[in-house]
Parts: C-alpha cells; sequence; structure tokens
C-alpha cells in the first residue's frame, strides 16, 4: 500500500483512511515525545504549562494532519510542526514565563502535585467557545460520550455533531493564539 | 482538561480537510480566468496576436512568465508543508531570472544604439505597471489561502514565492495585451512590476501566514 516502514507512519496511514481507532493511537504514541521534546527546551515552565504547550502541539498536529503525505517519512513533519508551534508557545510565554519554585527544591521531591498531564489552558479556551460547541467538546473529551449519543442528547444529527466539533477544535487554536498573546 | 481527553476529542472528529492541491486548483483555475477575462473586456488582446505567437521574441514573455508561475507554484505548494522550508530548493527561480536576464543583454547588445532608449521606455510602462500588479491580485490570493491551510514554517518566504507565481501568471496573461515586444521592455517593467507584487505578498506573508 504505502513505503512506511515506521510504526506511527503505518498508523497515521490508517488513520487518514478513516480509522479512528488508529489515529488515537497515533496521538497517544507520539505525545510521550512531544512531552520529551517541550519538558527539554522549556524546564523553566512549570509541569501544567509544559502540558499546556503539548496541547498546542497536538491541536497543531490534528488541524494540519493533511499537510502529511504518506510518501513522505512522519518524523521530519511531526518534527518541524513541533518546533514551530513550541518555540512559538514559548516566544507567545516570554514576557510572562514561570520559573517554579519546585526547581529550587530537591528534583526528587517533584512527585507531589497535580497529575502532570492535567493542563489548564485548554479549560479556559473551551469556555470561550459558544455553549453548544462548549458542551460538545466537553461531552466527548471529558465524559467520553461518543458522537452518536452527543447527538441523540442535544437533538442533532451526527453529521452536524461531527461538523461542529470541527469547528470548535479549529476556533479553540484560533483562540489560543490570540489569548496567550 | 487532561492530555488523554484531548486526543479522545480530536480523535472523535474525523472529518477531513481537503487536500491543498485541490483547494489549489479550485481557486487558482477560477483566478486565472478572471484575469484573462479582465484583459480581454477592459484591455482587449493585440490585433496580432496570432503573428506575436509565432514571433519567438515575443512568446519568449509568456514562457519565461509562465514558467516562473508554474515554477513558483510548485515551491509554494512544497513551502505549505511544515517539514520542507529547510529543504526546498529555490533554483528554478534563479534559473528563470537568469534566462531573463540573458534575454536582456541579448536584446542589449543587438539593439542600436539609437533605438535602445526607445525599446526600454516604450509606451506603456504606466499600465504595465499597474495592469499586472492588479491582474495579481486574485491568484496571489488563490496561493494564499492554500498557503493558510498548510502549515508553513516559513511564512515570509512562502509569501514570496506566492507572489512570484501569482504576478508570474498575470504577467503571462497582460502579455496578450501588451505589443511591447523588446526584451528591454518586458524584463525590466514586468520584473519591476512581479518583484514588486512578491515583496508586497511576502510582507503580507510574514504576518498572515503564521499558524
Amino acid at each position: 500500500m504505502t513505503g512506511q516502514t515506521d510504526e506511527w507512519g503505518q498508523l497515521l496511514v490508517a488513520a487518514n483512511a478513516g480509522d479512528a481507532r488508529a489515529y488515537a493511537r497515533f496521538l497517544q504514541a507520539i505525545t510521550p515525545t512531544l512531552r520529551g521534546i517541550v519538558r527539554a527546551k522549556g524546564g523553566s515552565l512549570g509541569a501544567a504549562a509544559s502540558e499546556d504547550v503539548v496541547q498546542e502541539v497536538l491541536l497543531a498536529v490534528h488541524l494540519k494532519r493533511h499537510t502529511w503525505t504518506p510518501d513522505a517519512p512522519v518524523r521530519p513533519w511531526l518534527y518541524a510542526i513541533t518546533r514551530y508551534k513550541v518555540v512559538d508557545a514559548f516566544r507567545a510565554r516570554g514576557r510572562k514565563i514561570d520559573l517554579p519554585i519546585e526547581d529550587f527544591a530537591d528534583v526528587l521531591a517533584a512527585d507531589a502535585g497535580p497529575d502532570p498531564t492535567e493542563a489548564a489552558d485548554m479549560e479556559k479556551m473551551i469556555g470561550m467557545l459558544d455553549g453548544r460547541s462548549a458542551e460538545i467538546v466537553r461531552k466527548i473529551g471529558l465524559e467520553g460520550v461518543s458522537v452518536a449519543e452527543t447527538g441523540l442528547a442535544l437533538t442533532m444529527s451526527e453529521g452536524a455533531v461531527r461538523v461542529a466539533l470541527h469547528r470548535a477544535l479549529k476556533t479553540l487554536a484560533v483562540l489560543r493564539e490570540r489569548h496567550v498573546k | 482538561m487532561k492530555t488523554d481527553d484531548l486526543i479522545r476529542t480530536l480523535a472523535a472528529d474525523t472529518l477531513r480537510p481537503v487536500a491543498l492541491r485541490t483547494i489549489l486548483f479550485a481557486g487558482l483555475v477560477p483566478s486565472l480566468a478572471v484575469a484573462a477575462l479582465a484583459v480581454w473586456l477592459v484591455l482587449g488582446f493585440r490585433a496580432d496576436l496570432a503573428t506575436a505567437m509565432t514571433t519567438p521574441v515575443s512568446v519568449l514573455r509568456i514562457v519565461l512568465t509562465g514558467t516562473l508561475g508554474l515554477a513558483a507554484t510548485r515551491i509554494a505548494l512544497l513551502l505549505a508543508r511544515p517539514e520542507c522550508s529547510g529543504t526546498v530548493r529555490l533554483w528554478p527561480l534563479a534559473a528563470v531570472a537568469a534566462a531573463a536576464l540573458g534575454l536582456l543583454l541579448w536584446a542589449y547588445v543587438t539593439t542600436p544604439a539609437e533605438a535602445r532608449q526607445m525599446a526600454t521606455f516604450g509606451k506603456t510602462i504606466v499600465i504595465c505597471l499597474v495592469s499586472i500588479p492588479l491582474l495579481s491580485i486574485l491568484p496571489v490570493a488563490s496561493l494564499h489561502v492554500v498557503l493558510r491551510r498548510g502549515a508553513t514554517t516559513a511564512p515570509a518566504r512562502a509569501g514570496f514565492v506566492a507572489g512570484l507565481a501569482g504576478s508570474g501568471f498575470a504577467a503571462a496573461i497582460y502579455a496578450l495585451y501588451c505589443t511591447e515586444d523588446s526584451p528591454l521592455f518586458y524584463v525590466t517593467w514586468y520584473g519591476l512590476a512581479i518583484m514588486a507584487v512578491a515583496l508586497v505578498s511576502a510582507l503580507i506573508g510574514a504576518r498572515t501566514l503564521r499558524w
């Protein structure tokens, strides 16, 4: 089918052919790598702020996934997006970069505190969406409700929910861009 | 929101964005058609178009500007991909520029000294410098739409190349009206108009092609 030998490449090919499960696995597979990059580059950001950047990168990967072509390797494409968004995110936070006091304490004691994958920015952005869009994102993302059930709950067709979700994600990216700056 | 929740949300969005190539054709082809129609209706094609089309030095205007348009469009499409800004090769654009300058030199040498000024300044500089940028607006805009849907990591450069592409096509269309057949005229003034459009497009791109 394609010359993708890399596992990420195979997942993304399947994802682009409409396999949502492969797509979720692709995103899960790249996340630890993205997190590693963000933490290595921005040690001065707190864990939650780092995770905000990771989520920003994931959202960009999602919204720009059509710029990947199956004849190209995944990693250079993914790293190019990551680098662009990380540089952007740090530039945007440059004025209010936070140097968490924990960094001055014993690094081994960094276990306590909130779950490191809990990030605050996205929640704020969702709050800025219109009511219905926010509800769709919350139902699917936070409650884990399927698209079909979300449609039933909101008396919308499944197709309408999909379109609304897609628009909401695009809006979230624009809101982030504006809000962080 | 946890990252796992975000991933679940993203995976639920199964709407496929339209391929860039599709957006390109859907935007560029009608833009060029409108530009050609505008030249035809407002300026009118040159009366000796059929003869001009068989005169090498005249046809070269269309060949050069059309080649610039095609090469730059291809490069703009590559620049829409995030990983390509470092590897994309710009030499086809330099080759077109070199060919144009070579032609200019050849024309300078072969034109008698007393005729050079006349050939260079012609009679239609103003209409040339106004028409080419105006005709560029739609094609360049359609390329900017493609680049915005894409993910360029070199916004100014992508804007510059999009400007070259759109104004190259616009100049090729303008040549259907223009009767100034000396390279002394068209390399100079078409070239100036194209560079001006490309620079403006680069300035706009640097602001609007971020994502």
